[in-house]
């Protein structure tokens, strides 16, 4: 959407549906039956455009969706979309190559490029070994072979490109808008907004790890824009005692001690309402406390760890000091899930462009970064798929942008010509590739797919139609839209 | 769409040109705005199969049309053209509605049924084939006389210049009475509350009563300024039984200095208030500029001057046009400098347009920059004038008196700079298409009519040449004063021979320095006074000179001593005999296991001092020239070819563009700018604005609830001289202000919404306010006023009121992100949302803990051991008012088993804690 394409609907949006809901008011001594008459009144104009109702709009495959990020663009020729042919020509220049001809079209789709880089002709031997796994034979490179035994479970899409040569492109990954647009809603945000919640004891939408800096998208990456910030990740840390801010109650306060200050704030706030019956903002906050006081006792319960076996802790590498962080992110992803948390967005090496922006030394970079990754996410695989769970949670793997097939000294540079992700889980054709790049990874050459491309596949599992989840005043474009990828699907 | 290239603005141009080819393919294609025009003109009467493009429109004879050239009109289109065409020749506008007007009676296709009349009956005026039969003539008459009236009836016409309407007459037979008569269910008070009533009784809404005096004081507190009534205040308005006691509460909030704070956030978040937002302790700033604050202090001093809004909107535009030595209204063009992108000039031009378009013309020129308006009568063209007019205009930091590092203190302001670099039309939008044969002359839309005239204007000195200005003399010598004070200083502290020496010479310099700097100014006063090169200047130059080479001779006197130092040092080192020596020697061989290491390792350090002594000497020996060239320097003659001190200089004139566009905007013949102003106000009174779209009142925007009404407003301010307090006190003092909040069963029938305010509107107050209020009634608030942006990291340690705490991107408080704060981009509306973030916030923030243990305190101390006197006088001063019966038993058990289980004061705590946390604490009623 262009940002002219205007605001008509303010800085947040609009209230939170799942809170209006007639239900669960629960205190006792007085009922709110006299309240929200009006909720009985057909409204004048029908055709006044309405929120989700938080329904799908067709059957749905997937429940939930875990969105893991790898900040700093990881390199697909070494990961997912193994290219043999650099071996071949390794030291040469592209020019000096069958295909010289990518150089002609570098940079063609990149806006507001960042000079500095793109432009590495030299091509660099592959820098890890690759292998051919399970029965699909899917050939995954050697930083991810964890990740590579669950090959028959992954759809992996080589054919994507991006926007962006900077790593404002990880902005562009989570909304599929140019950085320089700013603020749009995520994909984890069009979740929420069009689904609500499966749990009210915990947020919508999680997010989990260190998210993209400041320089890229910093808070917009997990942010909702005008859909209003009830439908924001809310940012989690991995640690019972400080998971969120003010989700400590102050010292002092026992629990016994807030229930009953809760239970006097009901009272005094439902007679109140006597002369206010139909104010739904005041019932949206009573339940808003509710939920507070809820999530107070909920989040750290289900951060807590170490209740899981030795077995499941061990599965995602939680006993190697490599894995421990993300291990223990994955597994506090999939213990959400559980509990009905319907988007839990995984970020790793956040913070200033990523970590896996590997300009130099990209073979100990990459050796390291997948060390830390790769057991913990195939971990998660499994353990979804060993409790049934797969069938109905998506799992999603991405990066802002590949790197290139020429060398920059040690290292590869940003590459927003190509690059790949892979989607696991419901509904997911596990197993299966879409689309390539040319013979050396340089251009997403069959099947060009667009970042949004995979937001459009993600909201079709879900069961939504994102045209149908439109705010008025804020038109889409079909680019915002995206096309789902139909031959990954089961 | 997967192949293309995304660039956002190219895809939206494309989309565009592939909707109008998609209805050409098919149908026809028409100018948006003139289809929209039709359709707006017809209203309701306009059938759908005519809202189209082929009612003025064939179709395209071009297989692959390119242009809106391709589609030529059929004979009610051409009429309709050539009807526009005499009236621009009469010098007159070419508004499609008189257009329509004009030629209604005419039968453009000759098929013997006039052109309204076949509108009306659903026929195309420009095909002959197609008109209507004799049985849906029969209803022509009946649906022409509807149309009629639908036509005398108010219409809004944003684009037209506000003209006065009459003020309702109401009819006497209802229970509107006239003012005066205060036991009437709606008085009328001043003339907002006829159009209110007028609303009423066409559509039966029962108007509900005064709000009670306590709900009243509470709401007209916190919304002129910002705090609630203090339990006194309270006290006194109750007992003030005069008919004006509301009216004198209003006087005296209007005059409080805590009004223009409260209004300025406001303001802030429609002209997009944003302090710096960048990196590296101010190395790398991204958005906004440092000292941006001052701006904000502008806002408010500027409102609680009762400055005209034409005068603050003019000043924000061009200050530094309209008065370019006044540093204070200076201040003012933070409005353009928040929009400064250091990654991206196209991207700050375009927030520019974008923003000072719907801000003041609630109009959405961003649309235009791609395309010509879909819905308004904006050409792409017209965009680009627009641009043109803030294309020459950059940002710059001048110096403030009393420091001289622009990073500590600075005045950020907008100027023209010397290269007016052209405005080429962009083709569909796009940066990177730009037609260089396409330069745009700086303009406004036509279509809003108004003389826009450029004047270039002649700059003063101290404008252009700022660094020139007294008090910049003034500092530099100041600070180099003190340079020399700190070298006196520390030269009596030297602990021995060398080291005094050295300082002595560090002091030298920094007198020479200052000499040297004194001088120089000395010629630049005379130069300043255009007295270059006479004979005084002469003098000054040449001993501008002489103190040059006297500085550069001390720091060669200095060089040369400490290059003898190091000499020295050097030279001791090297002596065989030295203790250095044999100490090197017999570390080494401590650590090595080679048996002829000693022998080696001394021979190794010999020749390592050996060359550094011969180096050190070397340096001397350059010293000791540069040294003896710095005294031949000086004792040569003096010319007048001073190094001059490192100043800015900026042009002379400026182009007047933002000047034309201030005085256009700020034209009460300009019908859009004190009708967006006196929405906005309208909106922050009741929480909900004439015209709910208060960016954009075109097309696309949404339709008044009252025109009537809110152009009586737009001529009433601008009658008043654009004084936006007597806005306020106007709005305020009306019976529809001071309507209870209760509902209503029977109005919430007719008018779920209360679009036409039978009631006023319950609101949860903005996240500014909630801090503030807290603090206040708390008893901390610290109610200095204006300075410096306070780390947004100490949101809750800070005791000031919550404008002044930085607010820009990534840098915002988080309490206050909590409760929907300002969006740093684009805030022209707030809508409070309900999360359980708020209610973490509200319970366990450490705001919160600190404020209920000082009130439960002072609380006790001022209402003594009595638990029923501690609830009501909690109640009085959290929630402005009494608690109920049931309430107080609620409150009184409550206190009674916290007491038993824990402590009294920890039981009052406890209770002022949850009414922090009640419904009505953030809620105005």
């Amino acid at each position: 959407m262009n940002p002219n394409h205007q605001n008509r609907h303010g800085c947040s949006g609009v209230s939170r549906r799942s809170f209006l809901a007639d239900t669960g008011m629960g205190f006792t001594g007085l009922a709110l039956g006299a309240m929200m008459f009006r909720d009985g009144i057909a409204r004048a104009d029908d055709s006044a455009w309405r929120p989700p109702t938080g329904k799908p709009h067709f059957t749905p495959k997937a429940k939930s969706v875990i969105w893991i990020f790898l900040c700093g663009g990881v390199s697909h020729l070494e990961s997912f979309d193994v290219k043999p042919e650099l071996n071949k020509y390794a030291g040469k220049s592209i020019s000096e190559t069958p295909y010289k001809d990518v150089l002609g079209t570098e940079g063609k789709d990149v806006i507001g490029a960042n000079p500095v880089h793109g432009n590495r002709k030299v091509i660099m031997p592959l820098q890890a070994g690759y292998k051919a796994y399970g029965d699909s034979g899917l050939v995954v490179g050697d930083w991810f072979k964890n990740v590579g035994e669950c090959a028959d479970d992954l759809a992996v899409v080589r054919s994507l490109w991006t926007i962006h040569n900077d790593h404002g492109a990880q902005l562009t990954w989570q909304t599929g808008r140019h950085p320089r647009e700013l603020e749009h809603p995520t994909i984890g945000s069009w979740v929420t907004y069009g689904l609500g919640t499966l749990n009210e004891n915990l947020p919508e939408y999680v997010v989990l790890g260190v998210p993209t800096g400041d320089c890229c998208g910093g808070a917009f990456t997990h942010g909702a824009a005008y859909l209003g910030p009830e439908h924001g990740g809310v940012r989690l840390n991995v640690d019972a005692k400080k998971p969120l801010p003010f989700i400590k109650p102050p010292d002092g306060v026992s629990q016994e001690e807030q229930a009953a200050n809760l239970s006097l704030l009901g009272k005094l706030n439902h007679l109140s309402g006597i002369d206010y019956p139909d104010d739904q903002n005041l019932r949206a906050r009573i339940k808003s406390y509710e939920l507070a006081f809820q999530m107070q006792m909920s989040i750290p319960e289900t951060l807590q760890l170490e209740k899981e076996s030795e077995a499941t802790r061990k599965l995602y590498g939680i006993d190697k000091p490599e894995c421990k962080a993300f291990g223990e992110q994955c597994l506090a992803a999939r213990r959400l899930i559980e509990r009905g948390v319907r988007f839990v967005q995984l970020f790793h090496g956040g913070g200033g462009g990523g970590d896996w922006d590997a300009h130099s030394e990209i073979k100990s970079n990459h050796t390291k970064l997948a060390a830390q990754v790769d057991q913990p996410i195939a971990g998660l695989l499994k353990d979804l798929k060993q409790r049934g769970m797969l069938q109905d949670t998506l799992v999603v793997f991405g990066t802002e942008f590949g790197r290139s097939p020429g060398a920059e000294g040690t290292g590869r540079d940003h590459h927003p010509q190509a690059f790949c992700a892979w989607m696991a889980g419901a509904g997911v054709k596990g197993g299966t590739t879409y689309g390539a790049t040319d013979e050396i990874g340089f251009h997403s050459a069959v099947n060009r797919r667009y970042v949004t491309d995979i937001h459009a596949t993600v909201l079709h599992l879900l069961g939504l139609d994102s045209h149908k989840l439109e705010v008025p005043g804020r038109k889409r474009l079909d680019m915002d839209h995206g096309e789902k990828i139909h031959e990954i699907l089961t | 769409m997967t192949t293309e290239p995304r660039q956002a603005n190219a895809v939206v141009a494309r989309l565009v040109l592939a909707v109008l080819w998609a209805i050409g393919a098919t149908t026809l294609v028409a100018t948006p705005a003139n289809k929209a025009a039709l359709e707006k003109h017809y209203d309701q009467f306009l059938a759908k199969s005519l809202a189209r493009c082929t009612t003025c429109h064939l179709p395209s004879e071009n297989k692959n049309p390119e242009s809106l050239e391709d589609f030529p009109h059929n004979p009610f289109g051409a009429r309709l053209r050539a009807v526009g065409e005499q009236l621009v020749s009469d010098g007159k506008k070419k508004d499609i509605p008189a257009r329509l007007q004009s030629i209604a009676r005419e039968d453009s296709d000759h098929d013997g049924v006039d052109n309204e009349t076949e509108l009306l009956l659903g026929h195309n005026p420009g095909d002959a084939k197609d008109t209507p039969s004799k049985k849906e003539l029969t209803e022509a008459k009946g649906k022409r006389g509807e149309f009629q009236k639908f036509l005398a009836s108010y219409r809004w016409q944003p684009f037209e210049p506000v003209v006065r309407p009459k003020v309702p007459l109401l009819a006497k037979a209802t229970a509107i009475r006239k003012s005066g008569d205060s036991s009437a269910a709606f008085p009328i008070r001043n003339p907002i509350d006829a159009f209110i009533a007028a609303e009423h009784q066409a559509r039966g809404l029962k108007t509900r009563p005064d709000a009670s005096k306590e709900i009243l004081l509470r709401r007209v507190y916190l919304d002129l300024i910002g705090l609630s009534p203090t339990p006194e205040e309270l006290a006194a308005f109750e007992r003030d039984a005069s008919p004006e006691a509301y009216e004198k509460v209003v006087d005296r909030l209007l005059a409080d200095p805590r009004h223009g704070e409260r209004w300025a956030r406001h303001w802030m978040d429609v002209w997009r208030y944003s302090d710096w937002a960048g990196w590296s302790g101010g190395n790398q700033i991204r958005d906004s500029q440092p000292h941006i604050w001052k701006w904000r202090d502008w806002i408010v001093e500027s409102l609680n001057a009762d400055k005209g809004y034409d005068r603050m909107l003019a000043e924000m535009l061009a200050a530094d046009e309209l008065a370019p030595q006044d540093t204070n209204a200076l201040r003012a063009t933070g409005f353009l400098v928040r929009n400064y992108k250091m990654l991206s000039r196209e991207q700050w031009l375009e927030d520019t347009v974008k923003h000072t378009s719907q801000a003041f013309l609630g109009v959405t020129m961003g649309c235009a920059k791609c395309h010509d308006h879909m819905f308004d009568p904006i050409s792409q063209a017209e965009y680009f004038q627009m641009r043109a007019v803030f294309e020459p205009h950059w940002v710059r930091i001048d110096p403030v008196p009393g420091d001289t590092n622009l990073m500590n203190a600075g005045l950020a302001r907008a100027y023209d700079t010397a290269t007016n670099s052209p405005t080429y039309f962009l083709h569909r939008g796009d940066e990177r298409k730009p037609d260089t044969n396409r330069v745009m002359e700086p303009g406004m839309p036509k279509s809003l009519g108004g003389a826009f005239a450029v004047q270039p204007v002649s700059l003063p000195w101290q404008a252009s040449r700022p660094d020139h200005r007294e008090f910049v003399y003034h500092d530099a010598l100041a600070a180099a004063d003190s340079v020399v004070e700190q070298a006196k200083k520390t030269l009596t502290t030297a602990t021995n021979q060398t080291i005094a020496i050295e300082r002595q010479l560090l002091l030298d310099i920094a007198q020479s320095q200052r000499d040297a700097l004194a001088a120089v100014i000395e010629t630049e006063r005379l130069d300043d006074t255009g007295r270059k090169n006479s004979e005084p200047w002469k003098i000054a130059a040449t001993n501008a000179v002489f103190q040059q080479r006297l500085s550069s001779l001390a720091v060669a006197k200095l060089k040369h001593h400490q290059s003898k130092t190091a000499e020295a040092e050097a030279r001791t080192k090297a002596d065989p005999a030295s203790a250095t020596i044999a100490a090197v020697t017999n570390a080494v061989a401590q650590v090595s296991t080679n048996k002829a290491a000693p022998a080696d390792a001394t021979k190794q350090a010999r020749e390592k001092t050996t060359a550094a002594l011969a180096e050190a000497q070397k340096k001397t020996g350059e010293a000791a020239k540069l040294l003896a060239d710095a005294e031949a320097t000086v004792k040569s003659p003096a010319d007048v070819a001073f190094k001059p001190r490192g100043t800015q200089s900026y042009p002379t004139t400026s182009t007047g563009r933002r000047l034309a566009l201030a005085r256009w905007l700020g034209s009460t013949n300009n019908p859009l700018t004190a009708r967006v102003a006196a929405n906005q106000i309208w909106l922050r009174h009741f929480g909900q604005a004439l015209v709910p779209s208060p960016n954009d009142f075109g097309r696309n925007g949404k339709p008044p609830s009252h025109p009537k009404l809110l152009d009586w407003l737009a001529a009433e301010f601008m009658a008043r001289g654009w004084s936006t307090r007597e806005l306020h006190r106007l709005i305020v003092t009306s019976t529809t202000y001071r309507m209870a909040s209760t509902p209503d069963a029977a109005n919430a029938q007719l008018d779920p919404d209360n679009t036409f305010l039978w009631r006023m509107n319950s609101r949860r107050m903005e996240a500014e306010v909630v801090r503030d209020n807290m603090l206040y009634v708390g008893g901390s608030l610290d109610l200095s006023m204006g300075g410096p942006d306070i780390d947004h990291t100490l949101g809750l340690k800070s005791k000031r009121r919550s404008i002044y705490l930085r607010q820009a991107a990534e840098k915002e408080v988080e309490f206050l992100k909590i409760f929907d704060g300002p969006a740093v981009t684009e805030c022209y509306i707030r809508r409070p949302t309900v999360v359980p973030q708020q209610a973490l916030a509200m319970a366990n923030s450490e705001l919160t803990t600190g404020e209920a243990k000082a009130l439960a305190k002072r609380l006790t101390s001022d209402s003594g051991e009595d638990p029923a006197a501690f609830a009501r006088s909690a109640f009085a001063r959290i929630l402005a008012r009494r608690p109920s019966a049931e309430e107080m038993s609620h409150c009184r058990e409550f206190l009674e088993a916290r007491t038993a289980s824990s402590t009294s004061i920890r039981a009052r705590e406890a209770l002022v804690t949850v009414l922090f946390n009640h419904n009505d604490f953030v809620t105005i009623r």
